[in-house]
């Protein structure tokens, strides 16, 4: 029992050491530039591939492999630097949403054109004999390497404390965390000391890559895996502080290790349930401090009435839906019914993002809590169709209801992270669960009855479902209900004066979006038949986001403009090229940079000027 | 040395500062009366760049530096320390100075921590206290230590003595006076005129965002008429 | 009849006092004004009567109910409405669409999904924003208003909760000159007409004096003096901690 408990603390002493060298970066960046760098994982991925054709270029002795890493750390700082000046310099002052919208963008990019350079294959180093070294412990064999990073991590902390304690740079750099404003009034240029700490950052998430590479491969997947990683950890630490980090880091790694050594498959559960505990408890994290939100969210659009021309435009469109079917073939038919699936699940995100100003990154989750709730209902309970979508979207509500209790008070980037946190933990839940589940082979045979009428049937349903749905939303947000969720996010203060209980309408928002995702996942499965844990995915949870994004935040006919248009684009994009994803990150970026304010929203203030 | 015109602020749609104008002369010391909410600190923000004027021009030797960025306005040779103080709590006294360094400048004896030292003696017991662990009084003096480690021309004082005990308000006042004598030129924000009677050489009085009186302090002190209209309650 | 009671108000911050033994009262119609230098505790004192903080000691009484410590919603539904030094309106609304939500939240009527709420309310925040001025703004967007009119729709947005004592900070706050004399006439007839109590901050001592029935001081953190504008003139401490010489 006691070489048990000594064998499971060192497993997560070497673990809590590789989440620290992934996640030091990270905060570090966001300590100084207030920006959250969704490119991270992707920078800790390179870091993994660039290490990779390095080491097993250098000779294979552990001074080769020593040097093959830190080239690669210096290789990646320098990729960081130039981000930095090429993309984030511009975004400095802009909405935070839209910084981790541009750095989501390069992390696609950064995946595609790593899958052109390395390949699709899973690259595993192989393993010379100083690597492969185990010590005895009791009668346990032990890493010799574990115990290497086990003494790495901490050596990494110091080092950095100490380039912050000791040099000049450190000390702007630890000023710049503190009062921005204050040290440019000191004479400071603080682009020169951005463009630093980037590469800092960078620099430590490429070493990272490298050094997890003899205990894991690199694959195309750990861009957006670590990411959430790094997201959880800094999260709990406290954006912005080191030390939080390394904390948060020794904590999420020993209870992992104690975690799965004692009830296997509780690790998700627990690493989910440390950061509920460490917010609600320190809602700003460990270590973190209150932060300075001042001037950084985007003046809200007037939002108006429909114009009779815009009525007449929607009119027209339904007619054209509806008669749809009757002259579209069978593809068209299925790239319309999931257009229509993906407008409710833009409008919920729309209903809290736009009105109720709560930025999320994971709304997949409750499309794929609803999609698994009906896939489940239909296949273990035997439900019809309408129940089955009915109990889709009562369990996506629910949990939202319930994990809305935990967050609704946070506010910008922490509940995005948040968000996304949870929708990644919900993600690998479905794939661990596989006997309820289905896992990675997900669940099959999720039909619509043959009364229905086949596709066309379907179709139509879709049709009133969504189009109803949206509609439904729409008009909640033009009732009383809407004006105060508005009134909470535009000036949150006065709208706690005139007697508005904020916390309660932001609930109430959070638990409406997710049953109203839930129900377009429900529709999703029984459009394809199946249900697979991508349904739960980042990927989606950035198309609804691009589709927010697109159509507009700030209007109310963004969703509708913005999913279709996404879809139709998307679509095109995957028969026309299979670098899509570089395509589609350019366009995000070019997007970001260009139209701030979305499709819709640019066309809104083009006729309004 | 600084001279100002016409300068016009504005914090969102609100109007702070309407056509304000002045000019300071190398090596004196201005101070600028008024009560609170009269426009003082943003014409102070303005000069320092934080708050970047909508209209008018800001001269600085021979170079119009209204709209620059602060940290260039700074290495112009403008040092600024704010009513707040915003002293870096986390470092330590010696690192708040580190982070104002700057190098010297031709015809002013350049500042080291040695002589800032000796200016505050009270700061070099502290050179290793983390500076949110010291009084008012004592992270008033760092704010203004650490502005002069840049080697500044002018130095803009928001509100030094606010919330101060006297023997430490003594203490500021024979710093600046020891500035002036260095040839550093200082523009004082302040309430009430305890600083302007020890050592303005001009007084500007500020009302609703406007310069509505200037002159010499013995010139403030003739006109009883002027003190209460712009000065009493 | 008195409106609003301070009993011997005390908040402390770490240990330092930033209000001692503060006591004053404010009748309803009667408009007070509340003055003194930076860091005197003015705020403090303000937060403390609309709730956004607890006071250390003291009682807060309204009509002679106790509401001390009660949170902001709640002193709002007694009848407390307050203004914001920095202007705080909704920014996605129209100025008319602004008062109806500060409608709807006083006839708590916000937990409905269906009916539009461009409908209801609509001639009672016509109404009001008529009795101020502003009947020709009122499909304008309240992000567009110049800054004296976005004053007057804070004040019409205080005005819906049918407040029986409004506090105002700093209500003339970054408004030109001309502007504010109209301003403080127009809360002058509105607490005579609405028999409306009203304590308010401010710098302009041109609006303090023309406006207030009655002045209370405050200095580090102790009321110094209260009384009529002629006497507030008068008062030698006052002279003493406003220009720190004797007058």
């Amino acid at each position: 029992m006691h070489g048990f408990f000594f064998l499971q603390l060192l497993t997560g002493l070497a673990t809590a050491a590789q989440l620290f060298l992934l996640a030091a970066g990270l905060t570090v960046i966001f300590g100084v530039t207030r920006v959250v760098n969704f490119a991270h994982g992707s920078l800790y991925m390179l870091g993994a591939y660039l290490g990779y054709s390095l080491i097993t270029r250098a000779p294979p002795t552990p001074v080769g492999f020593a040097l093959g890493a830190l080239a690669t750390a210096a290789i990646v700082a320098a990729l960081g630097a130039a981000l930095e000046i090429g993309l984030l310099r511009r975004l400095y002052r802009a909405p935070d949403l839209f910084q981790l919208l541009a750095t989501f963008a390069v992390a696609l990019m950064a995946e595609d054109l790593t899958q052109r350079v390395w390949g699709a294959e899973d690259l595993a180093l192989p393993r010379p004999g100083f690597l492969a070294a185990a010590v005895r412990i009791g009668a346990a064999r032990f890493p010799l390497y574990d115990l290497v990073l086990i003494g790495l991590g901490p050596a990494v902390y110091l080092a950095l404390l100490a380039l912050f304690r000791t040099t000049r740079w450190g000390v702007l750099v630890r000023a710049a965390t503190a009062d921005r404003d204050m040290l440019a009034c000191l004479g400071v240029d603080q682009r020169w000391l951005f463009t630093g700490v980037f590469a800092l950052g960078a620099g430590l998430a490429g070493l990272g890559g490298a050094l997890g590479l003899p205990d894991a491969t690199a694959t195309l997947q750990m861009g957006f895996s670590s990411v959430t990683d790094a997201f959880v950890v800094v999260v709990v630490g406290g954006l912005g502080s080191l030390s939080g980090a390394a904390l948060a880091s020794l904590l999420i790694g020993l209870l992992q290790a104690f975690g799965i050594a004692l009830v296997p498959r509780s690790t998700l559960v627990l690493v989910f349930v440390v950061m509920a505990v460490a917010l609600v408890l320190r809602p700003h994290g460990l270590l973190g401090r209150v932060p300075d939100e001042t001037g950084r969210a985007a003046m809200p659009d007037l939002i108006r009435p429909a114009t009779p021309a815009l009525r007449a435009l929607a009119l027209a469109a339904l007619l054209a839906a509806l008669a749809l079917p009757f002259v579209a073939g069978p593809f068209l038919l299925s790239v319309a019914t999931e257009a229509l699936i993906a407008l409710l699940f833009a409008a919920s995100l729309h209903l809290m993002m736009g009105p109720g100003g709560m930025a999320s990154f994971g709304h997949a989750a409750w499309f794929g809590l609803g999609a698994y709730g009906a896939a489940l209902a239909a296949l273990a309970l035997r439900a019809p169709l309408p129940l089955a979508l009915v109990m889709g979207m009562l369990l996506a509500g629910a949990v939202a209801a319930l994990f809305g209790l935990v967050v609704v008070r946070l506010a910008g980037v922490y509940l995005a992270m948040l968000t996304l946190a949870f929708a990644q933990i919900v993600w690998a839940g479905a794939m661990q669960f596989g006997e309820i589940s289905g896992g990675d082979n997900g669940l099959l045979g999720v039909w619509p009855p043959r009364w229905l009428g086949g596709p066309v049937g379907f179709y139509f349903l879709a049709l009133a479902l969504c189009v109803g749905g949206a509609l439904v939303l729409r008009r909640a947000l033009q009732a009383p209900f809407g004006y105060a969720l508005r009134g909470a996010r535009d000036a949150p203060q006065r709208a706690a004066a005139i007697g508005l209980d904020i916390t309660r309408l932001r609930w109430a928002a959070f638990t409406l979006a997710g049953a109203a995702a839930g129900l377009a996942g429900a529709l999703f499965a029984f459009a394809k038949g199946s249900v697979f844990p991508t349904y739960l995915g980042l990927g989606r949870s950035v198309d609804a986001l691009l589709m927010v994004l697109l159509g507009g935040i700030g209007t109310m006919s963004g969703p509708f403009v913005g999913a279709v248009v996404y879809t139709g684009l998307y679509d095109a994009l995957l028969l026309a090229t299979d670098a899509w994803r570089l395509v589609l990150g350019a366009a995000i970026v070019a997007m970001v940079l260009l139209f701030p304010q979305g499709i819709a929203g640019a066309a809104a203030r083009r006729v309004r000027a | 040395m600084l001279e100002v015109e016409r300068l016009c602020s504005f914090y969102g749609r609100a109007q702070i500062l309407h056509d304000v104008g002045f000019a300071i002369a190398p090596g004196s010391v201005a101070v600028l009366l008024g009560r609170n909410g009269a426009g003082k600190s943003t014409v102070l923000k303005s000069l320092i760049g934080l708050v970047p004027p909508r209209a008018g021009r800001i001269r600085f030797q021979t170079a119009d530096i209204a709209g620059l960025p602060p940290h260039r306005i700074a290495r112009a040779g403008i040092g600024y320390v704010p009513e707040e103080r915003r002293v870096f709590a986390d470092l330590t006294v010696a690192e708040n100075l580190e982070t104002g360094r700057h190098p010297p400048r031709p015809g002013l004896a350049p500042w080291t921590q040695a002589r800032l030292f000796a200016l505050f003696p009270a700061l070099a017991e502290l050179r290793r206290r983390p500076a949110g662990r010291m009084s008012g009084g004592e992270q008033q003096m760092l704010a203004i230590a650490r502005t002069l480690m840049g080697n500044p021309r002018l130095v803009l004082l928001d509100e030094p003595g606010e919330g101060l005990a006297p023997l430490m308000l003594r203490q500021i006042e024979q710093a600046v006076r020891a500035l002036r004598d260095e040839g550093v030129s200082l523009l004082i924000a302040e309430q009430g005129p305890a600083f302007a009677r020890a050592v303005a050489d001009q007084v500007l009085v500020m009302e609703k965002g406007a310069i509505v009186w200037s002159g010499s302090q013995a010139a403030l002190a003739a006109d009883a008429p002027a003190r209460q209209r712009y000065l009493a309650p | 009849m008195t409106l609003l009671a301070a009993e011997r108000l005390a908040r402390c911050f770490g240990g330092v006092a930033a209000l001692r033994d503060v006591s004053f009262a404010v009748a309803a119609g009667e408009v007070v004004a509340l003055i003194g230098p930076n860091g005197a505790g003015k705020s403090t004192c303000f937060n403390l009567l609309s709730g956004q903080l607890r006071p250390s000691a003291g009682r807060i009484r309204l009509d002679g109910r106790d509401i001390t410590g009660l949170d902001p919603a709640s002193i709002c539904r007694r009848g407390v409405g307050r203004s914001f030094q920095i202007t705080a309106t909704f920014a996605s609304m129209t100025v008319r669409e602004n008062v109806q939500l500060a409608l709807l939240a006083h006839h708590r009527q916000i937990w409905r999904f269906w009916r539009p709420a461009a409908a209801v309310f609509r001639a009672e925040a016509e109404a009001l924003l008529a009795e101020l001025g502003m009947a020709a703004e009122a499909d304008r967007a309240a992000a567009v208003l110049a800054y004296g009119d976005l004053k007057r729709l804070e004040l019409a947005v205080a005005l819906a909760g049918a407040p029986r004592l409004l506090l105002m900070d700093e209500p003339t706050a970054g408004m030109a000159p001309g502007e504010r004399g109209a301003l403080m006439a127009l809360i002058r007839r509105l607490a005579g007409e609405r028999g409306l109590g009203v304590l308010f901050t401010e710098h302009d001592m041109d609006a303090v004096f023309a406006t207030a029935d009655r002045i209370l001081v405050l200095a580090r953190g102790v009321l110094i003096a209260a009384g009529r504008p002629a006497d507030i003139r008068a008062d030698a401490e006052v002279q003493r901690v406003y220009l720190g010489v004797e007058a």
